[in-house]
This record gives C-alpha cells, sequence and structure tokens, in this order.
C-alpha cells in the first residue's frame, strides 16, 4: 500500500477520496488553489499545500503543480479524483516518470483507450455490441458524408477527447452535416484540445445505461451491476439510479457480464465504466469506456457495499481484488441525485456565493456526499456540483419515498440550487414509470417541466 | 496645512475641524485601523487630513479574521460608516492597492491607503506593513535564494531574488518592490506551495512607498 497519498481534486470528491484514504489508514494531502483555502477537504486533512491561483488551468489542470506537490509532501502516489487530469494519460505517463503512482489505470491502458472510436471497435471486437459508426476519425466532409451515408441518418457527430456534450451535435442530412463540423471542431479543439471527430448512429429514445467494472493487475475482473443515467439535462446527467428500469434481470445480468469480459480481454486494469445507449427494443449499444471513478460512484456503493474509491486506490497498489463476482451482492435500490449550484428559473444558471446555512439530510439509508459547510463560499471558478443526495431502499418506490425526504430535509441557504427539478422529478409520471429517456427534460425543456410538476 | 494668513472665519472653520477630529473621528478612526487588518488610513474633511498608521511590528490588534497564512485583502473588503455629524456621516473605506487607484466612489472624504505590501504582505497577525514587503512563492516546489542576494541586498521591483525548483524547472521570485533584502523566512532547498512568504523587503525611504496623496 502507499505512503502518502496526494488527493489532486476539490470540492465533495476531495473529501470522498479522503475518507477513503482514512478508511484505508493512508496518510494523506491535498492540494487547493487559492479560491479553496477554506474547503471542506482543506479543513478536514491532516496535510493540505496551495499549488497555485483560482484559474484551474494554474492549479488543478496544472500537471507540474499536481506533481511537485507530490514530491513536496512525500507522496507516492496521486489520486485523481474525476474531471481535471484524471483522464489525462500524458498526466499519468509524467507522474510515472517522477517515480509516482497515478491512481486510475496505467499510462498505458490509459492511452488504450483514449480514443472513444478506437476503444468502440477494440471492445466490439471482444464482444461488446456497439453503435453502428465511422470507421475512424473523419478526414474531411466529404468522407465524413461517405460514412453518414453508410451509417444512415440522423447521426451524431461526436469529438473524440470529450465529454459532457461539448462538441456534439444531431444532424438529420448532410447539408446539416456539411454545416456542423466546422463549430463541432472548433468547440472540441476549446474544450478538450483535440479537435478529432467520428460520427455515430443517433438512436431516438435512448436510456443510458453504464456497467461498473473492477479489474486487478493479476487479471481478476468483477462487474458491480449497471447504473442507469437516463435522468439527463443537455448530456449532463442530474440524477442516476440502479438497478436500472429499463433492462430485465437477465438482461441486466447478460449485459453486465458481456462488459466484464469485453474488458478484461481487453487488457482494462482499475475501476472504470462502460457507457451503453439502450434502444427502444431493449437492446444495448457500446458509445464509451470512462477509465476513473465517475460522480456516481456512489450508487452502486449503496447497492454492493464496496467502497469503490478504496478498491481503486488498492488496485493501483498492486493488491489483488480480493473478492469475486460471486462475492457480490447487489441489494435493493439506489437514487442519486446531484444537487448543483444552478438556478432553475433563469435556463441553470450557474450561481455562486455563501451557504449561510447548510444541514445534510439524515436517516435510514440516506446518505449525503458534500463539500458543503454553513459559511462556505462557493467559488465562482470551478463546477457547479455542490454534493451528491444519494438514498437506498429496499425497493425502487421505498428508495423513491426516502429521496423525497431526504430532499426536504435539504437546507443550502443563500444558495440558489436545482432542487425543484429533483422534487418535479419525483413527481413525474414517466419517471415515476421508470420509463425516462435522455430527452426527458430537454424535450420540453426543464423550466417547462418544473413548471409542470407544481401545477399538479 | 492651514498656513498663517488664515481669516478670523477660517479659524473659527478650523477650531471647529479640530473639534470634531479630536473628539468624534479619530476615536472612531483607532477603533476602525484596530479591526480592519489595514496598515493606515487617511481621513480628508476640507484642507485638513488626519491619517493613523499601524505600528511596524503591527500591534494594535491582530486582525479578528485572520485565519491563514495568505488570507490577504479578506479584511479590508467593504465600506463602513465613520463617527457622526459632519461631512464625516458619508464616508466609505476603501482599500488601495500598490499602483492601483482607488475603487470606491469618487467623492468620498475618507480613505484608507493600503501599505506598500498590502497585496504582497500579511503578517500573521493580519497587520500589513508599511515599511516593508514580502515577497511570495510563484509555485510549489523548493526554494533556492539567488547567489549573491543576501541580508542588505539593494533591490529594485521585478529584480530576480530567488527561485522555486519545479520538479528541476527553476521559476524566479521576484523583489515585489524597491528595498533592501531582509529576513528570509525559509532555509535554502525547503519546500514551499504556491503564495508562500519567503523574504522580506525592507522599502528604501523612510515613508511608505505608497504614500502617496491619491487625488479624489
Amino acid at each position: 500500500m502507499f505512503q502518502k497519498i496526494l488527493i489532486a481534486n476539490r470540492g465533495e470528491i476531495a473529501v470522498r477520496v479522503l475518507r477513503a484514504c482514512r478508511a484505508l489508514g493512508v496518510d494523506a494531502a491535498v492540494v487547493y488553489s487559492e479560491a479553496d483555502r477554506d474547503s471542506l477537504a482543506v479543513r478536514l486533512a491532516d496535510e493540505a499545500i496551495c499549488i497555485g491561483p483560482a484559474d484551474a488551468k494554474r492549479s488543478y489542470l496544472s500537471a507540474p503543480a499536481v506533481i511537485s506537490a507530490a514530491v513536496v509532501t512525500g507522496c507516492d502516489a496521486i489520486h485523481p479524483g474525476y474531471g481535471f487530469l484524471s483522464e489525462d494519460e500524458t498526466f499519468a505517463e509524467v507522474v510515472r516518470a517522477h517515480g509516482l503512482t497515478f491512481i486510475g489505470p496505467p499510462p498505458q491502458i490509459l492511452d488504450r483507450f483514449a480514443s472513444k472510436e478506437a476503444t468502440r471497435r477494440l471492445l466490439g471486437g471482444y464482444g461488446l455490441p456497439t453503435i453502428p459508426g465511422s470507421n475512424g476519425m473523419i478526414r474531411d466532409e466529404l468522407h465524413a458524408l461517405e460514412e453518414a451515408e453508410r451509417i444512415g441518418y440522423p447521426i451524431v457527430i461526436k469529438p473524440s477527447a470529450g465529454g459532457g456534450g461539448k462538441g456534439m451535435r444531431m444532424v438529420r442530412s448532410g447539408r446539416e452535416l456539411e454545416a456542423s463540423i466546422k463549430v463541432c471542431r472548433s468547440e472540441a479543439k476549446a474544450a478538450f484540445g483535440d479537435d478529432s471527430l467520428y460520427l455515430e448512429k443517433w438512436l431516438d429514445d435512448t436510456r443510458h445505461v453504464e456497467v461498473q467494472v473492477a479489474v486487478d493487475r493479476f487479471g481478476n475482473g468483477v462487474h458491480l451491476g449497471e447504473r442507469d443515467c437516463s435522468v439527463q439535462r443537455r448530456h449532463q446527467k442530474i440524477l442516476e439510479e440502479a438497478p436500472t428500469p429499463a433492462l430485465s434481470p437477465a438482461a441486466r445480468s447478460d449485459l453486465a457480464d458481456r462488459a466484464i469480459r469485453a474488458v478484461v480481454a481487453a487488457g482494462y486494469e482499475n475501476v472504470g465504466t462502460l457507457e451503453f445507449l439502450v434502444d427502444r427494443d431493449g437492446d444495448a449499444h457500446f458509445i464509451e469506456i470512462n477509465c476513473r471513478i465517475q460522480v456516481e460512484h456512489p450508487v452502486t456503493e449503496m447497492l454492493t457495499g464496496i467502497d469503490l474509491v478504496a478498491t481503486q486506490i488498492r488496485i493501483a497498489a498492486g493488491e489483488p481484488l480480493g473478492f469475486g463476482q460471486a462475492d457480490i451482492e447487489v441489494r435493493g435500490h439506489a437514487i442519486e441525485m446531484r444537487i448543483n449550484a444552478e438556478d432553475v428559473d433563469h435556463d441553470f444558471r450557474p450561481s455562486a456565493g455563501v451557504v449561510e446555512s447548510y444541514l445534510a439530510p439524515g436517516g435510514p439509508g440516506v446518505r449525503m456526499d458534500s463539500h458543503l459547510f454553513s459559511g462556505y463560499e462557493v467559488p465562482p471558478f470551478y463546477d457547479s456540483l455542490l454534493g451528491k443526495l444519494i438514498v437506498w431502499g429496499r425497493d425502487r418506490e421505498s428508495a423513491i419515498g426516502r429521496a423525497r425526504a431526504a430532499l426536504d430535509e435539504l437546507v443550502v441557504d443563500g444558495m440558489v440550487t436545482n432542487v425543484p427539478i429533483h422534487k418535479a422529478l419525483l413527481r413525474n409520471d414517466v419517471f415515476l414509470e421508470g420509463r425516462m429517456t435522455t430527452n426527458l427534460l430537454d424535450r420540453v425543456g426543464s423550466a417547462a417541466f418544473v413548471a409542470a410538476a407544481e401545477r399538479r | 496645512m492651514p498656513d498663517d494668513e488664515r481669516s478670523p472665519a477660517e479659524r473659527l472653520v478650523d477650531h471647529a475641524a479640530i473639534d470634531t477630529l479630536a473628539n468624534e473621528l479619530i476615536p472612531a478612526l483607532m477603533a476602525k485601523l484596530g479591526a480592519s487588518g489595514l496598515g493606515e488610513i487617511e481621513v480628508r474633511e476640507g484642507t485638513w487630513k488626519v491619517r493613523l498608521r499601524r505600528p511596524a511590528d503591527g500591534t494594535i490588534a491582530a486582525h479578528p479574521g485572520g485565519r491563514r497564512v495568505g488570507e490577504r485583502g479578506r479584511g479590508a473588503a467593504g465600506g463602513a460608516a465613520l463617527g457622526s455629524g459632519g461631512a464625516a456621516a458619508r464616508s466609505v473605506l476603501t482599500p488601495v492597492g500598490p499602483g492601483r487607484q482607488a475603487a470606491g466612489p469618487d467623492d468620498g472624504d475618507e480613505r484608507a491607503t493600503g501599505s506598500a505590501g498590502e497585496a504582497l504582505a500579511d503578517e500573521g497577525g493580519g497587520g500589513r506593513d508599511p515599511f516593508r514587503a514580502i515577497a511570495t512563492s510563484p509555485a510549489v516546489g523548493f526554494y533556492q535564494p539567488r547567489p549573491g542576494i543576501v541580508p542588505g541586498s539593494r533591490v529594485r521591483t521585478g529584480d530576480p531574488i530567488g527561485a522555486v525548483d519545479v520538479l528541476g524547472v527553476p521559476t524566479e521570485v521576484v523583489a515585489p518592490a524597491d528595498g533592501v533584502v531582509g529576513a528570509s523566512l525559509v532555509e535554502p532547498g525547503e519546500s514551499v506551495e504556491y503564495g508562500q512568504e519567503l523574504i522580506w523587503v525592507e522599502l528604501l525611504s523612510s515613508a511608505p512607498a505608497t504614500d502617496v496623496p491619491i487625488e479624489p
């Protein structure tokens, strides 16, 4: 096991990783930018080190600053959390070059899975159903048009390096395709520093279902079931749950089995998530793999009782997984609601300010992963996630009941939050019946969705 | 200051002003200076001005909000009404950083001027030092003073006085003001974090470097 881990992130995930380190009995140091001097992670940590100004490019995204902080604090491993440097294979390589361990897949494995398009073909070769798409990156407009004709419209243009919906466009014709390529390239270049694009078949009314896997250095792999992340707003996940209401128990088990077999065969290592789109016929199509801990990992932790962050750290330290598929029991139903500093009434505009009063909900099966405290000033420089409210129940109905009660208990005074969207979801028939697709909110507009729920 | 050719009417006005200053304004300013963490407060009213300056060792009062080294500027933020009666009732305290014009309303009669090191220096207790400035670390790494830079070396603003080694790449530490290199707060080779206070620079002039009248 590591001597000391540098936590190279902020917000709730820095607190989460710190807790995993403590549970494992490993020392930890937390990095922070000048804007996060008074953050909860800094307050809780035994050791904290300022690595730069508020601008993430000069702090949390600066590989030299982060690695130098690890050297200065005497850490032998770096946990990147999610976002920032977590999937940057160059960063992972430089970390290793300095004699440190990147907590995640080793650099050569990150590199193997860096291109979404290549990963789709790789895992398709190991038996995963994949979504029809272009063969490789699109070279130019003519190539794009030829590939689109072969796949069939509608088509979605996707950046190879991306995530979170940036640089993505759905097009229904060759004319729209031609008009969109340039915009997508510039968006992808700005967001990810890489403008390579590929095409994928667009499926209407899909569900987003993902499978959590963990594979150790010795090729022992398990899946930890799936999560349904269909509730999204403009490609941003808002609420996640498991098990998915979209698939039968047999279909869920089949999908998870195929996922773990494919990634083990492809040589994946550490925790990871395989994302699928499930179409109207219930057929799953692999879209991409996320080689990091995910925001919604607590959903799986609630169902399995397995600490995914601790597992990630143990695997990176070279330990065997220590449990097999038969040891994993998925119990009950869990729902995670992302509490964001967003103004539902104003197009989900991000907000910043002082949390005058904060009270986390409690009771059986209720977990709040958050970096808030009363008096905390939410800096305007980073993402809007304030915390994650996770509930567990014996079945979906009781989980929904606990979700409603917990939301009513949550106090975040002084900030505008997206709690109204969650309250609306928990009263929405489509959601309550488990029939939601990724366009549930965007089809009517989130503001109209909330207003409709309030009229009931 | 008023000269000797004052008319009796002007003298009356001046005496009234002195009374106001002595009885109301100065006690209020002392309290404000003690509570604010500012290095200096200057008030002007008509042709008069009064300046209160915190002693160099910062003994008036500790900044009550001071929590950690490097929490700069917090205590100086915001406006505050001072005293009572007369023009003094309408007032705004405006922190003024080096090389920066007052950001507050131009018609304010009272201003607080930051010390030379306002944006740079902040002793543990939060007091700002009008006689010296401090160079802070530009990066996380290991500090090395520049060869030849010793206590007593004369430096100008922007002169390299040391370096922080970041994974083998030196990042320059520069003098925050014209002055004389003073005490170092870290040893050569010691690890430092971003923004950490490294080395004092004693300001050259006897007056604080920003003791420049700010014209309304």
